[in-house]
Order: C-alpha cells, then sequence, then structure tokens
C-alpha cells in the first residue's frame, strides 16, 4: 500500500463526527429501548487522497473548521478514518500540545521521563538523551522541583525540548511552535531546521502562514473538509486569500457576542484602497490605505456606528476603532452609503485580515457583519513584533553622561 | 491493503513501525500487540498515578497501607464487640484478610471505571491503546495491595494465627481479584465514554456490593434464600479464598466456578468493547 518514499498516504480518506443534541445517558436510552437521535452528522474531512514523501516537510493550512487538526489527528492514529484507509510509517510524534501528560506535582525530572514515554522513547533512550533535553530548556537548576513551581515559559521550553529529542520518523506539529519567547521560538525554528535536514518527515498544521511558507516544500489547503488545492506554498497561500475572500461566513467573532439585528442593514463591500486609489491586496509599509465599506440600508435609522478589525494572520488583533461618538448621520431605507476609514499601513510584514461591523449608535446590537478580506503588508525588512512604530536608528559618539549617574548603570 | 496490513502491527511505540488504518474498529491481536508494545507506557503511567496520588501527603506512602489498615480495624472493632457478630474465629484477621483483596478490588475498578474519561487530555493528543488507561488504573492499586496483603500476613502470627500451607492461596485469590478488576474496568471504562452514568452506577454499587459479599461476616451466616444471591457474587469465593489462606475455611468449587464464569465473560466483553471503540473513544471524550 505504500510506496517506497511514502512515509504517509491517504486514500479517499473521510472522517465523519457525529454530534449528539444530549449527553446520552444510560437510563433513558435503556428504558426508552431506541436508538439516540443522530442529529447533526458531520463530515469533518472528505475526498482526502495525498502522499507525504519521506523526509518532506508538509504543510496543512485551511480556515478554523476546515479539518487540519481532524487530518493531523489521523495520521497521528489518535481517530479512525470512517472511509478509505491512512497508512503511515515509522515512528509518529505528534506535537499537538506541548507538554502531553505532565503532572504538576512531579518534578521536572519526571515529567521528562512520563512525557518521553508518552511520545514513544524508551526508558533508555532518554537516560542517554536526559542531559541534552535538560540542556534544551534551561531548567538544570529547576530540575528536581515540582512543574507546578515553573513559571510558564518554563513550562512549555521543558515540553517542547522533550517533544523535539525525539527523534521521531514523523513528526506532526499543530500550531506549537508559537510557543515561549522571541529567543525560545527562533531555537526551535533553529532545532527544526535541524531535524528537517536530518531527513525526518515534519507535517505542520498552521494559522501562521508565515511559518508554513518558511518551513514547507508542499502544503495542502483544506476548506470545509475537502481539499482544495496542493502545491507550493506560494501559490496554496494566494488560494488560501481566495477562499477567505469567497466565504461570506465570519470566521472570527469579533463581537461581545451581543445579538445581531438582521434585515436593517446589509454590508455589500469591503475593501482595501492602496495610495494610488485603486483597490489592492497589497500594501507597503507606511502607505496611505483606505478602508471602504459599502453598505444598504434597509430600514431608516438616525444614526450608526461603523467598526473595524484588523487581525494578523495568527489570529491576533493588531487593530479595532470606530466612529463612536463621531455621530454619522441619519440614512434612508433603499440608500447605499460608504465609510471610508484612511489609515496608514504601519504593520510588519505578513498577511492581516480586515472585517467590518455595523453597530446601532448604543452599541446595543451589531446590524451587519463583513466578510473577511485579507490584505498582505511588504514591510520594512527590520521590524518584527505586531506593529510597526517607525523607529529610526541612529548611533553618535558621545562623552561621558553630564547629569548625575543613572544607578541602574552601576 | 493486502501484503503490507498483513504484516502490520500497530502503534508508535519501541519502534514498531507500520500503522494502518481503514476501519473504526481494531482487531483483538492487533490490540493486544500495541498493549504489549506500549507496556513501558503502562509501567511509567501507573508509577506516577502512585507518586502523584500520596505525593503531597506527610505520610506520603503509609497512606496507601494505613487507610485500608485503618478501615479494618475499626470493622473488625465494631462488628466484633458491637454488633457481636460470631461465627468466625479471630474475626480481627477474618475481616483484615477479607478487606485488603476488598479494598483493591473496589479502589480499583472505582478509578478504572472512568479511566478513558478521566485522561481526555491525553488521548485526545496521542495515540495509545485506549485499554492501556483501564490497565493503568488498576496497576497502580497493585502497590497498595501487595504491601498490605504482606503486612496482613506478618500481623497473622501477632495476632495468634497460625498459618499453614494455605497461606499461598493467597496467590490464586490475588490473580482472580487483578483479573475481575482489570476485566470490569475495561468493560466499564468503555461505557462511560458513552454513558456518562456508570461512574456514579459504580459508586453506588461498591456501597451496595461490600455488603452482599462475605468479608466482614462468614458466608455460612447469610439465610438460604439469600445465599443464592451472594454465590452468583463474582467476588464472593474470591474473598472466601482471602479468607481460607489466613484464618482457614472449607472452599466450595461450585461458586469459583462462577468467579471463573464471570471472569471469562467480562473478558470477552472487555475485548469486545475496547476493539470496537479503541479508536473512536478520542471522538466522544
Amino acid at each position: 500500500m505504500l510506496k517506497p518514499g511514502t512515509a504517509i498516504a491517504m486514500s479517499k480518506v473521510g472522517k465523519r463526527y457525529t454530534k449528539y443534541d444530549d449527553t446520552p445517558m444510560l437510563l433513558t436510552s435503556a428504558l426508552h429501548f431506541r436508538p439516540r437521535t443522530r442529529r447533526g452528522r458531520l463530515w469533518a474531512l472528505r475526498g482526502v487522497d495525498l502522499e507525504v514523501y519521506e523526509g518532506e516537510s508538509f504543510g496543512v493550512i485551511g480556515r478554523n473548521g476546515s479539518g487540519k487538526s481532524t487530518a493531523l489527528g489521523l495520521m497521528a492514529g489518535i481517530t479512525a478514518p470512517t472511509e478509505g484507509s491512512v497508512a503511515v510509517r515509522g515512528r509518529v510524534a505528534p506535537l499537538i500540545q506541548v507538554g502531553v501528560g505532565f503532572h504538576k506535582e512531579l518534578t521536572g525530572r519526571e515529567n521528562i521521563y512520563v512525557n518521553g514515554t508518552i511520545l514513544g522513547l524508551s526508558r533508555r533512550e532518554i537516560d542517554r538523551k536526559l542531559d541534552d533535553i535538560i540542556a534544551f530548556a534551561e531548567i538544570d537548576d529547576f530540575l528536581d522541583t515540582p512543574v507546578k513551581f515553573y513559571s510558564s515559559g518554563m513550562y512549555v521550553r521543558l515540553g517542547f525540548a522533550v517533544a523535539i529529542h525525539v527523534e521521531p520518523d514523523i513528526l506532526l506539529i499543530d500550531e506549537v511552535l508559537a510557543v515561549g519567547d522571541y529567543a525560545f521560538q527562533m531555537k526551535c525554528h533553529e532545532r527544526m531546521g535541524l531535524v528537517r535536514q536530518s531527513g525526518t518527515t515534519v507535517v505542520v498544521v498552521s494559522h501562521n502562514l508565515g511559518v508554513i511558507r518558511k518551513m514547507c516544500e508542499r502544503v495542502l489547503l483544506l476548506d470545509k473538509g475537502s481539499p482544495k488545492f496542493l502545491g507550493a506554498p506560494a501559490d496554496a497561500i494566494a488560494k488560501f486569500h481566495e477562499t477567505m475572500e469567497q466565504s461570506e461566513e465570519p470566521d472570527v467573532d469579533m463581537t461581545t457576542g451581543k445579538p445581531l439585528e438582521r434585515g436593517v442593514l446589509a454590508i455589500q463591500s469591503l475593501e482595501v484602497i492602496g495610495p494610488d486609489g485603486q483597490g489592492t491586496g497589497h500594501l507597503e509599509a507606511g502607505s496611505d490605505a483606505r478602508i471602504t465599506v459599502v453598505a444598504r440600508v434597509l430600514k431608516p435609522m438616525d444614526d450608526l456606528v461603523v467598526g473595524i478589525a484588523i487581525f494578523s494572520q495568527n489570529g491576533t488583533c493588531v487593530y479595532t476603532d470606530s466612529s463612536l461618538g463621531k455621530p454619522l448621520g441619519p440614512v434612508l431605507a433603499g440608500e447605499l452609503f460608504r465609510c471610508t476609514v484612511a489609515l496608514k499601513a504601519t504593520l510588519p510584514t505578513g498577511s492581516y485580515t480586515v472585517v467590518s461591523s455595523i453597530w446601532r449608535p448604543d452599541m446595543k446590537a451589531r446590524l451587519a457583519e463583513s466578510r473577511h478580506v485579507t490584505f498582505f503588508v511588504n514591510g520594512r525588512s527590520t521590524v518584527g513584533g505586531v506593529s510597526d512604530l517607525g523607529g529610526s536608528f541612529s548611533l553618535d559618539p558621545c562623552s561621558e553622561p553630564s547629569g548625575p549617574a543613572d544607578p541602574e548603570a552601576l | 491493503m493486502g501484503e503490507v496490513s498483513s504484516t502490520a502491527p500497530t502503534g508508535s511505540f519501541e519502534g514498531r513501525s507500520y500503522l494502518e488504518l481503514t476501519g473504526e474498529s481494531t482487531s483483538p491481536a492487533r490490540l493486544a500487540r500495541s498493549v504489549w508494545a506500549s507496556r513501558g507506557l503502562l509501567a511509567i503511567l501507573a508509577r506516577k498515578e502512585f507518586q502523584v496520588r500520596y505525593r503531597r501527603a506527610s505520610f506520603g506512602l503509609l497512606w496507601a497501607v494505613g487507610l485500608p489498615l485503618v478501615q479494618a480495624l475499626v470493622m473488625a472493632l465494631v462488628f466484633s464487640k458491637v454488633a457481636h457478630i460470631h461465627g468466625a474465629p479471630h474475626y480481627v484477621v477474618f475481616v483484615l484478610s477479607g478487606l485488603v483483596g476488598w479494598t483493591f478490588f473496589s479502589t480499583a475498578i472505582s478509578s478504572g471505571s472512568t479511566a478513558v474519561v478521566d485522561n481526555s487530555e491525553l488521548s485526545s493528543r496521542i495515540y495509545f491503546p485506549r485499554a492501556l488507561l483501564a490497565l493503568v488504573s488498576v496497576a497502580s492499586n497493585l502497590y497498595g495491595f501487595v504491601v498490605t496483603l504482606v503486612i496482613v500476613i506478618v500481623l497473622c502470627p501477632i495476632l495468634n494465627v497460625g498459618l499453614g500451607a494455605s497461606i499461598w492461596l493467597v496467590i490464586p485469590a490475588s490473580l482472580l481479584m487483578v483479573g475481575l478488576a482489570t476485566t470490569f474496568s475495561l468493560v466499564a471504562s468503555a461505557l462511560q465514554v458513552y454513558f456518562r452514568d456508570i461512574r456514579y452506577i459504580v459508586s453506588a454499587a461498591v456501597i451496595v456490593w461490600f455488603y452482599v459479599t462475605p468479608i466482614i461476616y462468614p458466608s455460612s451466616a447469610v439465610p438460604g434464600k439469600l445465599r443464592l444471591a451472594v454465590q452468583l457474587n463474582p467476588v464472593t469465593e474470591v474473598v472466601a479464598l482471602f479468607h481460607a489462606a489466613t484464618v482457614g475455611g472449607s472452599i466450595t468449587g461450585l461458586p469459583l466456578v462462577s468467579s471463573l464464569v464471570w471472569l471469562a465473560v467480562l473478558a470477552v466483553l472487555a475485548v469486545y468493547l475496547q476493539c470496537r471503540y479503541d479508536r473512536v473513544f478520542a471522538d466522544l471524550l
């Protein structure tokens, strides 16, 4: 079934979940002698045919609920396919969360053994790798302290250190690279590079398109459980943006759970306009851009509030703003209106999504939410983080400080 | 599937290197192989569970032994001095030896029946045979069981009970008890995934079960009408074996057969349920 050179083969794979309306209970089902109502059958994944080659770095992308994690769960053998077959060759280490099986009362050393065994290492292998793991995690002084006294950073470092030392044939990663502080993340990425060079097959599921672009040789795009594209990362990411734009259902709930009042307004379009006045999906860092929202009024209103929110590719909200406090004036039924937001694209490189919502002036009810529109910012090459504050660096010779000495400097 | 899957074991442990999934159930042979391949994991998880249970207590592991002994002594005192149960010589040792087996059984099935659900954090993130979780629960109770058993045996001469060759009966008795606890836990832990009431049913059953098992009273004290019910109880004769090993007593063949039949039925049910649902438990947690 598995051809030589293939690490993972999925053939006509489908996974169906059944959502039960209520928690099944022994007594009720036994007394009624009827099968439980099986409502809400859902194909989380269907018609997936793919081969991951040995030594390849393979990415899976898609929106929330597109079946990415289900695909990874199937490769890891956590769950079985409803139809089709999954074949995997070699030792698999799923890194779906760091520190699986960690117990807070156990010491770092004890947890290394538990977690390492869970990930498939034998006791002897762990004995051999213990020093490397401790060094990588930077927890020498806390090795025999229960992990409940660890900072969250130490905890994550320890979990990752064990996982990265498993040296499996196939490493399955679900988002976990986004752990720890920046320095540790760099260390993890560096180590991941080594892992890939050593011939380990790596499958990554991530929202972070930057990581996917950097790490993967081939990328599978999933949309609503079906494969939409399989190929080079750049092409897959482009296709991903297309599916995001075609989708009408809002993906991220940016609101505070306030009700959506339908039939008052309908947002017709949301566009990102570049400095040249043309609609675009690509902005240069710091350029003047506009976001325009066009909506049709279905019921007349005295006033309204327009809000926008911009998310980075890993789901972080980088900016929200609204017209609250600046009355836009009454609108008539049947009328079209346009709201324009002028702003500067002071952002680091990356893909962003923008979404707009329109509210009643008292912010009690949401009237409409736009679809998500994705745009790319070509940031300044030196900038990282979530926002480009436009720093400029200079270096000048100077004399001894003339003021009182800074005690911190001593 | 053809040639490859026939040679394929399963799992991702200890260098076992091929996994093929085509349906939602697992064959018994494959399940057995993957449980065997995961024995290292079983050992370390059982030790972890045992360690964690007593880690923060000042007397630590002493509690694993102390609690059943305290319970046994109180029962022996109450029922011999206050309730005046007679008919069993060396009543304190009688109660102690019966309780050792029973305490292991009841704690093992109480934690074992919820093992799959309680460890959902683990099983939704990595594959290992889910049967392992019930086995871990039972195994983690073994430490306390063995130590209390040894203590009771040591106490016997102190309490004026001479030990004969019959003491070796504790070995078949312990094996039977472990077998019953294991199969019962495997069945209940699988059902618990679907029917969350199982947890409470088991808790309630354990309370009733204690009194319908001749642990603190001899089976000869059971009135005729109830005798059949007591004999059908799978642990009755196992406890009687523990009694026989210390204070002596007769073992009748027929009820022991009932324990073995129970064991066989539970084992078949356990294998069926674990095979059928092994790969889909994670979907329901």
